[in-house]
């Protein structure tokens, strides 16, 4: 699905310079649920960043479904972003004036989608995230749980191939957080790519492989049996 | 100290948001700029004439004149014999006074001038209080061979020697006399509408042979000025006037037996401050000012300062939630409610006096151009209590848009604002503010819509047809002088010579320049009492073909047909002939003479010297032309007879063509050689027709200055306020991206947001724009149709749209371009 290829990415101040990945050479096939871990700025935020085409690497390659991306403009990753990619953040980032069903629908709002089809395509998905009750609250109305699985809603209902999640269970108590796991698990069988951030071993575990990154280089990869 | 600390904080606080800053204290900057300017012409407006000692006391004549058939004539000067009949029945007048103010040739050590001379009578020096530098006044008017002279003029005539007791001879045509100096006085106030440079004393007997001056009771040449005592009820003298008028004015020669002369002839009492103000044209000796003008302008600097109010206020209240933490740790720390809202008013307050000091730079600035535009001497005075009141204007402001963000900001609680951190922004809050920006475009958007009306119907009296052709018009002034009277002939065929000339005439008048001349008419088989008063104009051979003013029929005035008119002294002396009349096709109504082909040879008899003489002239009508405006727009064209004077005119017309500048040197050559003694003045009638407009220009130019600044102050707060929102959505913006929303997605998200009020403010400026401007419209005869001002309401409305997406676009391109990575990174 995506192959990194001696991808380095710098940050420049005006006079020190700071290598966040150094060189780094994944590859992730379709299916795969790979968990990244790392101490806090070992790169893997910014890992994730370039995976999700929103940041671009300061030199090598990155083929996505054997397209070289490295060089695309923003607007090239968009288009191509909106398609393929899903986004789970720790912090849910789901937009405070908008309704759940709303906030879900915003991620068909850019595809061309007629709201007919919208409508019907938002509440399978929250049916499966189990919160079509809620769907006319607001998100402070939820708890950290349920907004996550707006979110994770949010991130699937565009049928995206791939997922990135960055610490999705970092704000959620342990209960919350299995729950969170447990629907991601279901959509990796279901066939979804899922990349994630995290610090719990635990969620890791969840993953068939985990990249351990340090320094902003690959330090070991392991795969669960 | 505590206020220090309040004052540490709020200065910091304007350097650590310069953006939020700038805007407030610029926009507050030119509010109060603007506020100040209009504060100064406001009140010379209102300030004329309330100088005088006695100013409570000092009143004006006016008299109107309504003849069946006409609109009323309304005129701020009285005739003559008026001022001793109050005298006499009035023992309430105190002091009275004529002002005919006359431009004679002033002759001193053999050079010639032509200056402002103005005749009174000596009580003059009692009513209003002369500023004496040397010699003495209280004597000057009472004989009738001294002079006082204003500073300017003593400079011009005398230079640097002693002016007082020095001999000068002013030759007014009509008698030429000696004068000796008795006082120089300070120059007048400009604020005032007597405006006394040279003064003498009327001299009835020279005038003897120009009853019209000062002794007849149907013409007007002067103004008359009174006192009364303190404590006299205006009101009760004034409800005798219809008396008095019956009493004193002779019996009008038309309108039957049953007709008094009070219902044709009314008087009133006005008091010398409201002069300004409530002037008609019509007989005032200076420019007038217009309530109403003085009203709009007064609303308009209100309006623009509570446009940079609303700014604060908006912009305070949508930075509210960023300054929640300072309040609340203020608060945690011990600080109550009232401290707060101190802080926050101290801080608003320290920023209107910022704007406060841009702004006096400003108006110092624009000062010289404005008092340019206005044809006025307006300052501030520093030294007096002018400084308390900007000061004081200043902290209303600050005070006016600093009170409801200190309540807002007062009152958050510690214990939400420290441990959430989230937003603490209510929805009244938000509402509030899009209220208000509705309202600043509302008022915005009338103010453009009111633009433009005022200079629509500008362009419309500058285009309309007026009847004649003005273009390539030269006009020649001062030709009634003696000097010039005798070559008058000589001058017309000599221009007439000239390389260019295509056509010269001469008339009494001078178009675009109002005239008041009536004379009573009346066809054959009509009584006297079936007399009609008719506009009545001179002018010489060939007037209407050098106009280029087509005949409806019939033909112009011809040397070579032999064309007459009838003259006074011929009458007066008993010789009887018919003279040549040419008749406005209004006229013909007027004298019942049917089609203009019917009233072609038909006979009408006109009013000749004065009233009492009961002299008729007869004419036969030879050529009908269509009504002209040749007065100002602003009045209806009257009934007018055009008759002929072969000999004598005011001012000469001259059609050319080629370059007007070439043309206009070729005249004054002439003239220079020819006629020495008196200054060459000349005018382009397309320039002294524009000069009607000078005025109605200047103050539609300030307004629209006025409102387009209005619209900045705005645009400057709705830039604020986008920014300011553009930032706060920052984190949505990021969402949205990351869901695949384009910049541009993004763009027209931010800027719809912003064009709903817009909208919004076009549904409520439209209508009142359409209702007061279709008023304002009624104030003229001649007007644009009223729905133009739809049309001009559909372009301000998209005007404000494009001015708002412009404004709100800039700040959304750079939001929405930015990387959702950094937006979404923190919470």
């Amino acid at each position: 699905m995506l192959k990194l290829q001696d991808l380095t990415k710098a940050y420049r101040t005006d006079e020190v310079e700071t290598v966040a990945l150094n060189n780094v050479n994944i590859e992730i096939e379709h299916g795969e649920f790979v968990a990244t871990m790392g101490p806090s700025g070992c790169g893997k935020s910014t890992l994730l960043n370039i995976i999700g085409m929103l940041d671009t690497p300061t030199s090598g390659h990155y083929f996505f479904n054997g397209e070289d991306v490295a060089g695309y403009s923003e607007a090239q990753l968009g288009v191509i972003r909106k398609q393929h990619i899903g986004f789970i953040f720790q912090s849910f980032n789901l937009i405070d004036e908008l309704s759940v069903f709303e906030n879900i629908e915003l991620a068909l709002l850019y595809h061309d989608i007629p709201a007919s089809e919208r409508k019907e395509r938002v509440a399978a998905v929250m049916d499966k995230v189990g919160i079509a009750h809620r769907a006319k609250h607001m998100p402070s109305q939820l708890s950290g749980g349920q907004q996550q699985r707006v979110a994770v809603a949010r991130a699937v209902v565009g049928n995206q191939s791939m997922i990135l999640a960055d610490e999705p269970t970092g704000n959620l108590d342990t209960a919350h957080g299995q729950e969170v796991m447990e629907m991601l698990q279901k959509l990796n069988e279901e066939g979804t790519t899922i990349v994630m951030v995290t610090h719990s071993p635990s969620h890791a575990d969840y993953a068939r492989r985990t990249i351990n990154l340090l320094d902003g280089h690959v330090v070991t990869e392991s795969m669960r049996a | 100290m505590l206020y220090t600390n309040y004052l540490i904080s709020a200065w910091r606080n304007i350097f650590k948001h310069p953006l939020f800053s700038a805007i407030n204290i610029l926009g507050l900057a030119i509010g109060l700029a603007s506020c100040i300017l209009i504060a100064l012409f406001v009140r010379d407006e209102i300030s004329y004439d309330s100088f005088w000692q006695k100013a409570e006391n000092i009143y004006r004549t006016h008299i109107t004149f309504s003849v069946p058939g006409r609109d009323p004539m309304y005129i701020a000067m009285t005739p003559g014999p008026v001022m001793e009949a109050i005298k006499r029945d009035y023992p309430q007048v105190e002091y009275a006074a004529r002002i005919s103010i006359q431009e004679p040739t002033v002759i001193v050590d053999n050079k010639y001038f032509v200056d402002f001379i103005t005749l009174t009578d000596p009580d003059f020096t009692k009513i209003f209080e002369l500023n004496l530098i040397s010699g003495d006044v209280s004597q000057a008017l009472t004989g009738t061979s001294s002079i006082i002279l204003n500073e300017t003029l003593a400079q011009k005539y005398f230079g640097g020697t002693t002016a007082v007791g020095q001999t000068l001879t002013i030759d007014f045509d009509v008698f030429k006399k000696d004068y000796v100096v008795a006082a120089v006085i300070e120059d007048m106030q400009k604020n005032s509408m007597v405006q006394a440079e040279a003064i003498i004393a009327i001299d009835e007997p020279a005038w003897i042979d120009q009853p019209y001056m000062f002794d007849a009771w149907f013409s007007t040449n002067s103004q008359l000025f009174f006192t009364t005592p303190s404590g006299t009820s205006i009101e009760d003298l004034a409800s005798t006037l219809p008396d008095f008028v019956n009493r004193n004015f002779p019996k009008l020669p038309f309108g039957g037996e049953d007709i008094k002369t009070s219902d044709m002839i009314s008087m009133e009492f006005m008091n010398i401050q409201d002069l300004h103000l409530n002037g008609n044209d019509d007989g005032e000796y200076h420019e007038t000012g217009n309530k109403n003008t003085v009203i709009v302008f007064a609303t308009v600097a209100a309006l623009i300062l509570f446009i940079a109010a609303i700014n604060f206020m908006n912009l305070s209240t949508a930075r509210a939630s960023s300054r929640a933490k300072e309040v609340s740790l203020r608060k945690v720390m011990g600080a109550s409610r009232k401290d707060l809202i101190v802080q926050f008013l101290g801080e608003s307050i320290l920023l209107t006096l910022l704007g406060l000091l841009i702004a006096l730079t400003l108006v110092e600035l624009v000062l010289p151009i404005y008092n340019d535009v206005l044809v006025k001497e307006l300052a501030i005075a520093y030294t007096s209590n002018d400084i308390f009141m900007i000061v004081g204007l200043a902290i209303f402001v600050g005070i006016l848009g600093g009170a409801y963000p200190a309540f807002i900001l007062s009152h958050f609680r510690p214990a939400e604002t420290l441990k959430a951190n989230k937003s603490a922004e209510t929805k009244t809050s938000v509402k509030l503010r899009y209220g208000l920006v509705i309202m600043q475009f509302s008022v915005s958007i009338a103010l453009f819509v009111s633009t433009a009306v005022v200079y629509g119907q500008m362009l419309y009296a500058k285009n309309k047809d007026l009847g004649y052709n003005k273009e390539n018009v030269l006009i020649v002034k001062e030709i009634y002088r003696d000097v010039v009277q005798e070559k008058l002939h000589f001058l017309v065929d000599e221009i007439g010579r000239m390389p260019g000339a295509v056509s010269v005439s001469w008339s009494n008048f001078m178009p675009g320049n109002s005239n008041n001349n009536n004379q009573i008419a009346r066809t054959e088989g009509q009584s006297t009492e079936d007399g009609v008063l008719l506009g009545s104009r001179t002018i010489g051979y060939n007037y209407f073909s050098t106009y280029e003013i087509p005949m409806i029929t019939g033909r112009d005035y011809s040397r070579e047909r032999g064309d007459r008119s009838v003259s006074t002294k011929d009458l007066r002396e008993g010789n009887f002939y018919t003279g040549s009349m040419i008749v406005n096709q209004s006229a013909l109504g007027r004298l019942n003479l049917g089609t203009p082909e019917e009233a072609i040879g038909k006979v009408i008899y006109v009013g000749a010297g004065q009233p009492e003489e009961n002299l008729t002239a007869t004419y036969e009508v030879i050529g009908v032309v269509p009504d002209i405006h040749f007065d100002s727009l602003k009045l209806t064209i009257r009934p007018e007879i055009y008759e002929l004077e072969p000999n004598y005119g005011s001012v000469l017309s001259a059609r050319f063509t080629g370059n007007p500048n070439a043309f206009a040197s070729q005249v004054q050559a002439l003239w220079e050689q020819e006629i020495p003694s008196i200054p060459f003045d000349y005018d382009f009638v397309t320039d002294a027709v524009a000069k009607q407009y000078n005025a109605e220009q200047g103050q539609a130019n300030m307004f629209a200055a006025f409102s387009g600044l209005a619209i900045l102050i705005a645009c400057l707060g709705l830039y604020g306020l986008a920014s300011f929102t553009a930032d706060r959505r920052t984190k949505e913006i990021g969402i949205r991206k990351v869901m695949g929303a384009s910049v541009f997605d993004v763009v027209k998200l931010l800027v719809w947001q912003f064009s709903k009020p817009v909208l919004i403010a076009n549904l409520i400026a439209w209508p009142v724009s359409y209702y007061a401007m279709s008023i304002w419209l009624e104030n003229f005869v001649y007007r644009i149709e009223a729905f133009f001002i739809i049309g001009f309401c559909l372009i301000a409305g998209i005007v404000a749209l494009l001015i708002a997406w412009g404004t709100v676009a800039s700040n959304s391109m750079r939001v929405a371009s930015a990387n959702p990575v950094n937006a979404l990174r923190y919470e």
